[in-house]
């Protein structure tokens, strides 16, 4: 029996209220922390997700569009580019990378980037990282394809598996998408699993363009009332369409833009037949845009902790008339006033560490369901990262708030007239 | 001019032996109800029962005995200490070193076991961690409680009485004050409370004040007042001490 032992049985005395008040503190707190660190883990991925491309050039409607499509696979592009803006885009500068990409089709619901095979060589999916296969290796000739991380774990699919293709998403921002069709006709055969790189890739799957391209002509054909396969002699310049090109400038320091990143990028957007992204910027961009909103969630979920920390206070001060009566007997038994102040303070802060401790719990299972959910609805990798400093500090903010929401009442313990409060009861 | 001298000096030397000592106690409520009490002493383990009608000052006395109130004149000295002269903590610690309290409802703490509430009287206390639970234990069962662990709202109220008998006396005090103990028994209950009251006095060697306004306790004890008779209450002012 100690002095914590009596604040520890004096909160189970009161199991219900002290049960609401941890819940309200906990959610509060992990509410917050989710916030925070979702923030922060959202930032990365996104930062992480833009790779190495100085620029992203598609037909989207705006950059933002484009860095989201090409390269979150947030929703296949509409509009493509032909052969020929291609060939024109190729022969405007000597790129140090130039990287078609095919964004359309799918398998389960994964995007499937039908791209050249440079997008391994000199394509970096992270800044200074480059790809490392974790079985296998990048596609070699047509109907091979290379699985991300995430698609291979939770496909269960390994090297030398047949899959087929959907020609398109499989799903619409709207929902189901409705032209969406297998191509049972070609079998493509896993030749490579690629490592975790953190950023949406790991839900991709990859493969050559010319295969994504026989898809593409395989339904005009059809259409034109020819059933026959396929094969890249049977392909006509309307069906050499990509969706998007990552290039990069030559550079010494591969970590910082090159100094004709600017002429280029204002070369680029005076031809308004395509729109021209500078990844990062893009996404610097949408983190400016989101930031009033982010800042009004931090404030709610800030309003709330301050709420539940009120909540403490009200369940404390409700409960005075019985809290009298035990503090009465406390001083009676010799606890003096001071002892009194820190046994009710300390019961108000055990309640905020407790909470607290519970938030950041919850906040795992939060962020948990966040990634999944962000992961599913909108392709978004976001990794289910724990922030360590925001944990630290939420947790010392809700019990540091308890700890304050704690002295009205300690106040009024310290204060309660032992004589008055020993008066026969019942 | 020897006399009043010596006089004083045995006066003094039997207020240091007292468990009580009670020297011209004036106290005064903003109501208007005053009791003074000239003169009160009580042995070491002497037992004493004062009786009173309702609103006669009886819980107020204790109170100040206590020192959970403080007296406008005069003295009360416990084991030979000045109880008010004490400040704060140090009157706080005192109390529970050396007086002990038994109420009316015996404001068990709920919530916790029979055994915790005598505990929490030893956290509070001097004694020696490493004596607590033997003394709480040998305590409770010898005053009849074998349920140790069971919650102070599952006892019967002649359980819960002994179990605020053992808090009372878990400290070995001076003196142990009784408020009305008998006033939610029945007669039956009543009796045998005072009974194991007196004799858990007796074995801890505790002074015992009993204050009551039931007059059938009288004949269980030889010493008995009348508060009436030993204060000068100025008003009475019904519910103002009781």
């Amino acid at each position: 029996m100690n002095d914590f032992s009596i604040v520890l049985r004096s909160l189970r005395v009161r199991a219900f209220s002290t049960g609401i008040v941890l819940t309200l503190v906990a959610i509060s707190a992990g509410l917050l922390l989710a916030i925070l660190s979702l923030r922060t883990a959202g930032e990365r991925a996104f930062e992480r997700g833009t790779g190495n491309a100085h620029l992203l050039v598609s037909k989207d409607g705006s950059p933002l569009v484009s860095v989201l499509n090409g390269l979150f696979y947030a929703n296949p592009p509409k509009a493509p580019i032909d052969g020929a803006k291609l060939a024109e885009l190729r022969a405007s500068f000597p790129w140090a990378m130039f990287v078609p990409t095919a964004i359309g089709d799918s398998y389960r619901t994964f995007p499937v980037v039908a791209t050249v095979p440079e997008f391994f060589t000199k394509f970096e999916p992270v800044l200074g990282e480059k790809w490392v296969f974790a079985e296998g290796r990048a596609f070699e000739k047509n109907f091979e394809i290379v699985l991300g991380s995430a698609v291979a774990r939770e496909t269960g699919l390994r090297l030398g598996a047949k899959i087929v293709l959907t020609h398109g998403s499989g799903k619409s921002r709207e929902g189901v998408d409705e032209h969406a069709h297998e191509h049972r006709e070609y079998e493509f055969n896993v030749v490579g699993i690629l490592e975790p790189t953190g950023a949406p890739h790991d839900r991709a799957l990859f493969t050559d363009l010319e295969s994504s391209w026989i898809l593409h002509a395989h339904d005009r054909f059809e259409r034109a009332g020819t059933h026959k396969t396929l094969t890249v002699a049977d392909l006509a310049d309307e069906d050499r369409l990509v969706t998007g090109v990552l290039m990069r400038l030559p550079s010494r320091d591969p970590m910082s833009a090159p100094p004709a990143l600017v002429s280029q990028y204002d070369r680029l957007r005076r031809d308004g037949t395509i729109t021209v992204a500078l990844p990062a910027n893009e996404v610097q961009r949408l983190f400016t845009i989101v930031a009033s909103i982010d800042v009004l969630f931090v404030a709610m979920a800030a309003a709330t902790l301050v709420s539940s920390a009120v909540a403490i206070l009200l369940s404390m001060i409700n409960s005075m008339g019985e809290r009298r009566r035990q503090v009465a007997i406390l001083r009676v038994l010799g606890a003096g006033r001071a002892r009194i102040f820190w046994l009710v303070l300390t019961e108000s802060t055990v309640v905020g560490l407790v909470g607290a401790t519970a938030g950041v719990a919850l906040c795992a299972v939060v962020l948990f369901a966040a990634t999944a959910w962000m992961r599913n609805a909108h392709g978004i990798v976001i990794a289910p990262e724990l922030d360590a400093r925001s944990a630290i500090l939420v947790a010392l903010g809700t019990t540091t708030l308890a700890a304050l929401a704690g002295v009205v009442p300690s106040i009024l313990a310290y204060r309660t007239s032992v004589a008055r409060n020993l008066r026969p009861i019942g | 001019m020897d006399e009043p001298t010596s006089s004083s000096t045995r006066k003094s030397e039997a207020a240091h032996l007292a468990a009580l000592d009670i020297d011209s106690l004036g106290f005064r409520y903003d109501s208007g109800f005053e009791l003074r009490l000239p003169a009160l002493q009580l042995s070491p383990g002497e037992e004493m029962l004062l009786v009173g009608r309702s609103g006669c000052g009886k819980s107020t006395l204790l109170q100040l005995i206590a020192g959970l109130l403080d007296p406008s004149a005069g003295h009360i000295r416990i084991g030979g200490t000045d109880v008010h002269a004490l400040r704060g903590a140090a009157r706080d610690r005192f109390r529970g070193r050396s007086i002990g309290m038994v109420f009316q409802t015996f404001h068990l703490l709920q919530g916790f076991t029979a055994r915790e509430n005598v505990l929490i009287a030893l956290l509070m206390s001097h004694v020696a961690k490493a004596e607590w639970q033997v003394r709480a234990e040998s305590l409770l069962r010898s005053l009849g409680i074998d349920r140790l662990d069971a919650l102070a709202e599952e006892l019967s109220i002649g359980q819960q009485q002994r179990v605020a008998i053992a808090r009372a006396l878990a400290c070995r005090p001076t003196l142990v004050l009784a408020d009305e103990p008998t006033a939610s028994l029945d007669p039956e209950n009543a009796l045998n409370a005072v009974r194991v009251l007196r004799d858990a006095c007796r074995e801890q060697g505790a002074a015992l004040l009993v204050v009551s306004h039931d007059p059938s306790l009288e004949q269980h004890f030889v010493r008995r007042e009348r508060l009436d008779a030993l204060t000068k209450p100025q008003s009475a002012h019904k519910g103002a001490a009781s």
